[in-house]
């Protein structure tokens, strides 16, 4: 018995020793990975990750496990890198130390590079918090593997069906992974989404809903995507006091009553100032904020008050909150701005109807000579169906009183887009085609007037591609040097 | 000066897969040749008077909104029926496509019945098929391709005498066994292919505004456009969806 017993213990250390060998491979050779790629000038987020999960599955919730305060994972289908890129901004503010995905590679896989990255060579981690946007399919295994004490839902629209099914689906996934966090748990949900209401708020957590309080003015842009204004309760068809955008807004159902809670976390002042930022003021439990935020576009609006219920629901101190605010920046791809020879260049990332309609009412807000160049790839990471392009609102940039000097269409789906802008309006012999996107960037810029601004709309890889050319030519950094 | 009327089935609903490009293409086309198009939405519930529509456009819509319009339609099975033996043409795509058959079984073993225009049934299977796909379309002589990209869970089986809507050159078709794609009988075209699909197919389009044409015995002939762009890009999809490293990099999940 005791020889038996002696054998087990032994087993148990050799196990264990084992485990910290296989951590510390996986993070070197990982490590190594991420030099390689970006030595080649391109920030590889997939092969590292995948490479070290495969020698160590248990990695990524090893290394969470190790953070001083926990996880926080913020998924949904639009806002999630700029939302996470606020929390990350505000505990910098505070001092806190993070882990973050910033490149939005928000896979699996992306998350084990951030977390491969952020880790020591003997495979520890001392961040106070790890902050991980995660992909809507990957995240009830994500948060598995993390168990995070805070859960940020943006909001739910059609986005990539051709890797999820139908949106029916993608609220399950999302239902699976809140019920997989841990009891105590914050889920911080947008309450104008009347998806997501249904969806959180069990009694083993504590929820925390953000939504706007104020009329924003109505424009023209026809939000042709209808999903989702039918009653996830009883099926009936929602009514709305109030529409933000798409199925956003003040929503109820006259047959069972469901309804838009009250939100914890409001917005009840907004204004544009002149110099391009705006005025916010953001009601909460204990008080108001007031403050200027430079991001643009009403859905920053709810990206902006998802990371403030998120500080709240951290104990930051209201005071560090609008600190961070007042200084935030555009992520990586989300309309950042650079200039180059007097023009000026926006890549705003376009990936859905609802997003992508967002994206040009900015554009047709913007004043003076445009150009627009839009780039479509159909990898992976993009979406392989294009489809999503019919239902973008383009009919916009020929019926409204704005006089494009350029139009560019490139990517692996360049005349796809070609066809989209001949059918929304456009003269074809306006319209320049080139499936590269780097001569299609010279062309963009050299077709761009002085003084004028070149809008570039790409889909997710082309946006890495375009954003490395403009690396090139001096503008922007590259993610990682991005911190 | 010609006119054909659409009536756009439950726009609301059925609007899954770019079905807007789908009307987007109808009414351009109709318009460059000074055809007046007129689009006419019916939402669930309404009293529609088939008597007036030349062209019936179903679009593809989620499992939730389905069973909503399947109960909706059967009201009106008999006037469909009706319609359809006297030659208006029904373009429906992936879920109404669907619909249009005997039955469907959903992954839950639950049975909506159809509107038994076309004899065929579908029957839910475990993983959705979901690609680019081509096929050799038979609607013409000789054929032509047909491209677009096709994402359901259904397995559709044709009955015996129901002609498919074309030989799948590149993916999976129907059900992934048997190599048909889509149905038609008389002038109903049911297929699982978006894309959307009509930009990209533009003789897919005239072909349905011919039809419509000639249900109300108007002229059918149409001027000819200048279809470069539209023959590039059904080109450029042939290329992608036959290249390796193109499915490598759009297959990896």
């Amino acid at each position: 018995m005791r020889n038996k017993h002696k054998q087990v213990t032994d087993k148990g250390g050799f196990n264990n020793r084992l485990f910290k060998i296989k951590i510390a491979a996986a993070v070197i050779v990982g490590k190594t990975l991420i030099a390689a790629t970006r030595i080649l000038g391109r920030g590889g987020t997939t092969l590292p990750g995948r490479t070290a999960q495969k020698i160590e599955p248990g990695l990524v919730s090893k290394l969470a496990h190790e953070t001083g305060k926990g996880s926080l994972v913020v998924t949904g289908t639009n806002g999630k890198t700029t939302t996470a890129a606020l929390i990350t901004s505000i505990m910098k503010e505070f001092g806190s130390s993070y882990v973050h995905n910033q490149s939005g590679s928000n896979m699996s896989w992306g998350v084990a590079t951030a977390f491969v990255e952020a880790a020591s060579l003997s495979g520890n981690i001392s961040t106070d918090y790890a902050v991980m946007e995660v992909d809507e399919g990957a995240f009830p295994g994500v948060v598995n593997n993390l168990k995070p004490g805070v859960i940020i839902v943006t909001n739910i629209f059609r986005d990539q069906l051709d890797r999820y099914g139908e949106i029916d689906r993608i609220q399950n996934t999302i239902r699976q992974g809140l019920e997989a966090q841990p009891a105590g748990g914050f889920q911080i949900i947008n309450a104008d989404d009347p998806s997501l209401v249904a969806l959180a708020g069990s009694e083993n957590h504590c929820r925390l809903t953000y939504g706007i309080d104020i009329e924003l003015p109505v424009d023209h842009i026809q939000d042709s995507v209808k999903d989702l204004k039918i009653c996830p309760q009883c099926f009936n068809e929602l009514a709305y006091k109030r529409i933000y955008y798409a199925h956003i807004g003040h929503f109820y159902c006259s047959n069972c009553g469901y309804s838009r809670p009250e939100p914890d976390i409001k917005l009840t002042g907004y204004e544009e100032n002149r110099t391009g930022s705006s005025r916010l003021e953001v009601q909460y439990p204990g008080g108001l904020l007031k403050f200027n935020c430079p991001l643009l576009g009403r859905y920053n609006l709810y990206n902006i008050l998802a990371a403030i219920s998120c500080a709240f629901a951290l104990d930051i101190p209201a005071k560090t909150i609008i600190c961070a605010l007042e200084k935030a920046t555009p992520s990586f791809g989300r309309m950042e701005q650079f200039t180059y020879k007097n023009k000026k260049v926006v890549i705003a990332l376009i990936k859905n109807p609802v997003g992508a309609n967002e994206v040009l009412r900015t554009v047709l807000n913007r004043e003076g000579d445009l150009s627009l160049m839009v780039a479509i790839n159909d990898k992976i990471a993009d979406g392989t169906d294009v489809s999503w392009l019919w239902d973008v609102d383009f009919e916009q940039l020929s019926s409204r009183d704005i006089q494009l000097s350029a139009v560019i269409s490139s990517g692996l789906r360049a005349w796809d887009m070609a066809v989209r802008f001949k059918y929304a309006g456009i003269m074809p012999d306006l319209i320049d085609i080139n499936k590269n996107t780097e001569k299609a960037l010279q062309s963009a810029l050299a077709k761009t007037a002085s003084g004028g601004t070149l809008f570039i709309l790409p889909s997710y890889t082309a946006m890495l591609e375009i954003r490395r050319h403009l690396n090139r030519m001096g503008l922007g950094k590259p993610y990682w040097e991005d911190k | 000066m010609a006119e054909i009327n659409i009536y756009h089935l439950y726009p609301g609903q059925l609007n899954l897969y770019g079905d807007r490009g789908n009307m987007l293409s109808l009414l351009r086309r109709a318009e460059w040749r000074s055809i007046k198009l007129n689009i006419i939405p019916v939402e669930p519930g309404d009293n529609i008077n088939f008597a007036n529509c030349d062209l019936l456009f179903m679009g593809g819509g989620q499992d939730s909104d389905q069973k909503l319009v399947a109960a909706d339609l059967k009201k009106r099975k008999k006037e469909l029926h009706g319609a359809v033996e006297e030659g208006m043409t029904i373009f429906a795509v992936c879920g109404s496509y669907q619909l249009l058959g005997s039955y469907y079984i959903t992954a839950d073993s639950e049975k909506i019945g159809g509107l038994e225009i076309m004899d065929m049934h579908t029957e839910a299977g475990k993983n959705r098929l979901i690609g680019n796909a081509i096929i050799n379309c038979t609607l013409w002589n000789p054929s032509k391709t047909l491209v677009g990209f096709e994402n359901h869970a259904g397995r559709t089986y044709l009955g015996p005498s129901l002609k498919p809507l074309g030989e799948v050159v590149s993916g999976f078709g129907n059900n992934g066994l048997d190599k048909t794609e889509g149905a038609t009988y008389k002038n109903v075209i049911g297929t699982y292919l978006h894309g959307s699909l009509l930009p990209k197919n533009p003789w897919l389009t005239d072909y349905l505004l011919q039809k419509a044409l000639a249900y109300r015995n108007q002229d059918t002939r149409l001027s000819e456009l200048d279809d470069y762009m539209e023959e590039e890009a059904h080109k450029a999809a042939i290329e992608l969806t036959g290249s390796k490293k193109h499915k490598r990099m759009s297959s990896r999940a």
